[in-house]
């Protein structure tokens, strides 16, 4: 009994450690959509990008400091001149336009790297120690926890960001109703560029935790799949939603794992966030925490 | 503007018609195999390696004069792991006059069975495809051409009870697996050794794409407390599994990796050779650079001017793709030799096939002692076990068989249905 | 394309209506049918044939998806999925009961049409892209029954082996044969959502996309339509399937998973959302795009890169060129292909005189 109980407690952590990382991915989703409007297809290949960029730069020799700082500040770049270049002449067109935009730089960014600097795995060392965290009875791996912490602290910082912050108040305004936003002298625009370099930051960060933890090569843009349910869980336009959908997807996912996989013969785990998902749809159709449209004709 | 587009665009489909419309005619003396490969796509990680050294090898059987006196010529298309991309390269293979294919991805080779065999094209597929593909009677064009999944499965159920003691009675065998047909496949027959050597087998699935499974590996060791782990990975789920067991604490020497969970680059992108110390992997062609062909392949790109390619460090995958072609050159120079010169069909090839039993000497060590026949497109179903040991890969055994008979019986049974 | 409608006035709602609303796009029909029916096949190698053969079953699946995400405006990323219940449905019935397949296919678009209704329950409630993504749901719930339900998958392989197609006692083997073959149900497919977009159903459709609310009030019920609308698109969708079971030999459900699905969203808002022949240039786009690149990079190519490098280039330009692409005719033209091919023939239409 002692030891199912434990059991269950290792399952739960673990699954609210990785419902924390998959947070970070998604929040980097969330503040385009809330500032946008726009559903990025492209997520899992930004995270792909920003752990090449560090990888690269970290097998030059530089120090790890350095390395993030240049994965950081050229993902803010590419984000800028993504939003210049792709993003602005779709702005007020068709949503799908977005998506299929989004899913064409995603194909690009999937086939530039073996042309660039090669299809081969590459790693991101962290100085963090390879020994597992005790944590009560359970352990982590230290890559996870660390994960928890970035989340948290980018997670909080969004969230301080939109609540106080002049440009976070301005980037709501943008959100709730661009022309008000406009006619009360916000440069919409920028912002929206600006919420294009955030989802850079994150991706950025997003890529050293996760290119540190599975390698990065063209794989790990996989991540990028994870967040749908999460984010749609949530609530697409919600820092909150993001948090707490992830916490549950997270669970979910393990909980499933360990106790419906043994009876149906395997492998529910990719599907069980999902189907949470629909249920939870039905009864709240934008997610737990995110905005309601209310439709006129 | 509009129309410089409409100009633009037309002059780019004329361009493209241009290039259509050269055909290349195969010559007397040379023989066409088409490659289809996943340079793009999930499975990538594979292809970037494997095709590359399938070209480096055929380059230098040709610069060593070619077989029989007949140059080789590889056309590859990319099909992106996607299918409908796989049916057109195999028409555009048909086209340019090629006798064999050498296929990648299962979904693909799956739904070109029956073109393969309508063509009369044979076509290899080792590592991928289904088990039952083995049996030339039913399948009499398709060559798995080194170990099935079955075979792996008894290849590495046998390694398991040597660690274990030679006594597998009461043990628990834990099977950790991609969940599609691939790993699926496997379950029956792991059951079937384990009602004959009386150990408790449990399957944990993971689903795609396999880049978190904490829940199962925490299940494994500390609620089933498995003795062995089996794991039957693919794409970025081996170095996740490799990173759980280690920080579960659990002994990687007693985990086995099956064919796509152990390459190089699932090593580094789980931390490195450290973290992976004694994690087992089953091959079914050499690992490392220690080998006569391998060196010479390094002294052609020199002598021809080149660095040699920075996949060749991946050497597990690398020395696959070099095995591969020295089976399709085996076969196309029992093919030339039984007809005597002439140009040779995929009837002719299928033959040379099916009596291919020695290679290229300089790939000594590295290939397995394949005989392949009219039965067994398999060549045997050899497999060699490399483990993880002071930040390298080490031979941990010869090349073995494991449970034949089992692997047999269920070939039968499974084509028989 | 270089015709005057000046002098053709409708007077009837019968001639509003009509399929060829002017003479001349009846004879462009009865053109381009001689071309594919006679020319095409005659002239071109087969493998040209087998290109073809891809694109008429790829329009099958995207006129089905452009049903339901361009005239009902419910986007859906689970379409791969209906096409897997159809092949199994098709393959099933095949092989087990030795049917011919103008039972099995019929049978595994309603198959499809029947699963494609549930999956579009929630669409009662969720919009958008919750709803499009609550469909790569019903995408990966349908992987995994098919997957571990032997008695679907027939077995561990989950593949099925179908005999080939048989008409009038004839085999069909040849790419030639096949082009036949799925030439006719593309037609069938285009004439059949000609009919339905233009009709009753159709309007409420569209009505339905363009602002449901009011939809409901002028007394559109929506719940019906929407599932109508997905059961018919998903009715298309396991034809597809069952198309590509026959022209396989095989059914198998890796060929129906998410990147297919997302290839025919592609292939529909590339083409343009809410059009027939748009559908068509999406299915040409999407499947003929990469193979022209890769002929391009492969004849091209050798200018810059030497024979060794080239082809792994290649497998990554065509990738990088196929995105940049997508990315270049959606800014240049964001509702389409269909729509750019519009103001082309717009600007044709009264050149050289256009003032």
């Amino acid at each position: 009994m002692l030891e199912e109980l434990q059991f269950l407690f290792s399952l739960v952590l673990s699954g609210l450690s990785i419902g924390m990382m998959y947070s970070l991915i998604a929040l980097g989703f969330v503040l385009v959509y809330k500032a946008t409007d726009a559903i990025n297809f492209a997520q899992g290949e930004f995270v792909m990008l920003a752990g090449f960029l560090v990888a690269t730069t970290l097998a030059a020799n530089l120090p790890l400091w350095a390395a993030i700082v240049f994965g950081i500040g050229i993902m803010v770049a590419f984000s800028f001149v993504l939003e210049r270049v792709v993003l602005r002449p779709l702005l007020g067109r068709p949503v799908v336009a977005v998506i299929m935009a989004t899913i064409g730089l995603a194909a690009i960014l999937r086939g530039l790297p073996p042309i660039t600097i090669g299809a081969q795995t590459k790693t991101i060392p962290l100085p963090i120690g390879d020994e597992p965290v005790s944590i009560l009875t359970a352990t982590l791996p230290p890559i996870q926890v660390l994960g928890v912490i970035v989340s948290v602290v980018c997670l909080g910082g969004f969230t301080w960001f939109f609540a106080k912050s002049r440009m976070g108040v301005a980037m709501r305004a943008v959100a709730d109703n661009q022309q008000v936003a406009m006619a009360m002298g916000i440069n919409v625009e920028r912002y929206f560029a600006i919420a294009w370099a955030m989802a850079g930051i994150v991706a950025a960060l997003g890529g050293i935790i996760w290119g540190s933890m599975l390698g990065v090569d063209t794989q790990l843009a996989l991540v990028g799949l994870k967040v749908f349910p999460v984010v749609i869980l949530g609530g697409l336009d919600s820092i909150l939603g993001a948090v707490v959908g992830g916490l549950i997807i997270g669970v979910v996912e393990s909980v499933a794992a360990g106790y419906v996989d043994p009876l149906v013969g395997g492998g529910t785990k990719d599907f069980a966030p999902y189907v949470l998902m629909i249920v939870a749809l039905m009864f709240k159709p934008y997610g737990l925490f995110g905005k309601r449209k209310i439709e006129r004709i | 503007m509009k129309l410089a587009k409409t100009v633009w665009l037309g002059s780019a489909l004329a361009a493209a018609t241009i290039g259509l419309a050269a055909p290349a005619f195969a010559q007397d003396k040379e023989i066409v195999i088409g490659a289809q490969c996943d340079r793009t796509g999930p499975t990538q990680i594979v292809g970037t390696v494997l095709c590359p050294a399938y070209h480096d090898y055929m380059g230098l059987v040709n610069s060593r004069g070619g077989v029989e006196g007949y140059k080789i010529k590889v056309i590859e298309i990319d099909h992106e792991y996607k299918v409908p991309p796989a049916i057109e390269a195999h028409e555009r293979f048909k086209k340019e006059g090629a006798v064999m294919t050498s296929a990648f991805g299962t979904p693909q080779l799956i739904a070109l069975l029956k073109k393969f065999e309508e063509d009369k094209m044979p076509v290899t597929s080792p590592g991928i495809g289904s088990s039952a593909a083995a049996d030339g009677k039913k399948y009499p064009y398709v060559f798995p051409i080194a170990a099935t999944y079955w075979s792996q499965a008894g290849g590495a159920m046998k390694f398991v009870k040597d660690k274990l003691g030679g006594n597998l009675k009461g043990k628990k065998i834990a099977y950790i697996f991609f969940d599609n047909p691939a790993g699926r496949e496997l379950i029956p027959l792991l059951e079937e050794i384990g009602k004959l050597e009386g150990f408790e087998l449990r399957t944990f699935g993971v689903p795609s794409p396999g880049i978190e499974m904490a829940a199962q590996v925490l299940d494994i060791t500390s609620r089933f407390k498995a003795d062995f782990v089996v794991a039957h990975l693919f794409g970025r789920a081996p170095s996740v599994a490799i990173k759980e067991f280690k920080s579960k604490s659990y002994p990687l020497s007693k985990v086995i990796g099956l064919v796509w969970a152990g390459a190089e680059a699932d090593i580094v992108a789980a931390g490195g050779f450290g973290i992976a110390e004694g994690y087992n992997t089953l091959q079914y062609a050499g690992v490392g650079s220690d080998f006569k062909v391998i060196k010479d392949i390094i002294a052609m790109h020199k002598a021809q001017g080149r660095t040699p390619g920075k996949e060749m460090e991946s050497t597990v995958t690398y020395n696959r793709g070099v095995y591969q072609g020295a089976v399709h050159v085996a076969a196309i120079a029992n093919a030339i030799k039984a007809k005597g010169g002439g140009k040779i069909t995929g009837e002719d090839l299928r033959k040379g096939f099916e009596s291919v039993t020695t290679l290229d000497p300089s790939l000594d060590g590295l290939a397995p002692p394949l005989k392949l026949s009219a039965e067994d497109h398999e060549g045997g179903g050899w497999v060699q076990v490399w483990s993880v040991k002071g930040g390298k890969f080490v031979k941990s055994s010869e090349w073995f068989q494991g449970y034949r008979d089992v692997v047999k019986k269920h070939v039968e049974t499974e084509n028989k249905k | 394309m270089l015709y005057r409608e000046a002098g053709n006035y409708k007077t009837t709602y019968a001639k509003d209506m009509a399929l060829f609303p002017l003479p001349l796009t009846r004879w462009v029909a009865a053109a381009l049918l001689v071309l594919f029916v006679a020319i095409v096949p005659t002239v071109l190698h087969e493998y040209y044939l087998s290109i073809f053969n891809l694109i008429f079953i790829a329009v099958v699946g995207a006129l089905g998806l452009n049903i339901l995400v361009g005239y009902t405006g419910q986007i859906s990323i689970g379409h791969a999925a209906f096409m897997s219940v159809g092949a199994y449905t098709a393959a099933n019935l095949a092989v087990k009961l030795d049917l011919p397949f103008w039972i099995t296919l019929p049978a595994g678009g309603l198959m499809a049409a029947f699963v494609g209704a549930i999956v579009g329950i929630p669409s009662l409630r969720i919009k958008g892209t919750y709803l499009a993504i609550a469909t790569l749901a019903s995408q990966l719930i349908i992987e995994w029954i098919i997957n571990h339900t032997p008695a679907i998958s027939g077995g561990a392989s989950a593949s099925i082996q179908v005999p080939r197609p048989v008409v009038f006692g004839h085999e069909l083997k040849s790419q030639l044969d096949l082009y036949f073959f799925t030439l006719f149900f593309a037609i069938l497919a285009l004439i059949a959502t000609v009919n339905i977009v233009r009709s009753r159903l159709g309007r409420a459709f569209i009505a339905i996309r363009d602002q449901d609310i009011a939809a409901e009030i002028i007394g559109i019920n929506i719940f019906r339509y929407k599932l109508i609308a997905f059961a018919i698109s998903s009715f298309f969708a396991g034809v597809c399937g069952v198309l590509y079971t026959y022209y396989f030999g095989i059914a198998n459900y890796e060929a129906y998973q998410i990147v297919v699905s997302i290839d025919y969203l592609a292939m529909v808002i590339i083409g343009g959302l809410g059009s027939v022949f748009g559908s068509v240039l999406g299915a040409i786009f999407v499947t003929a795009l990469p193979i022209v690149i890769r002929l391009l990079v492969e004849a091209f190519g050798g200018f810059i890169w030497d024979t060794a490098a080239l082809s792994a280039v290649a497998a990554s330009m065509r990738l990088v060129i196929f995105g940049a692409l997508i990315i270049f005719f959606l800014v240049v033209e964001p509702e389409g292909l269909a729509r750019l091919w519009r103001n082309i023939r717009n600007y044709f239409r009264t050149w050289p005189f256009s003032y």
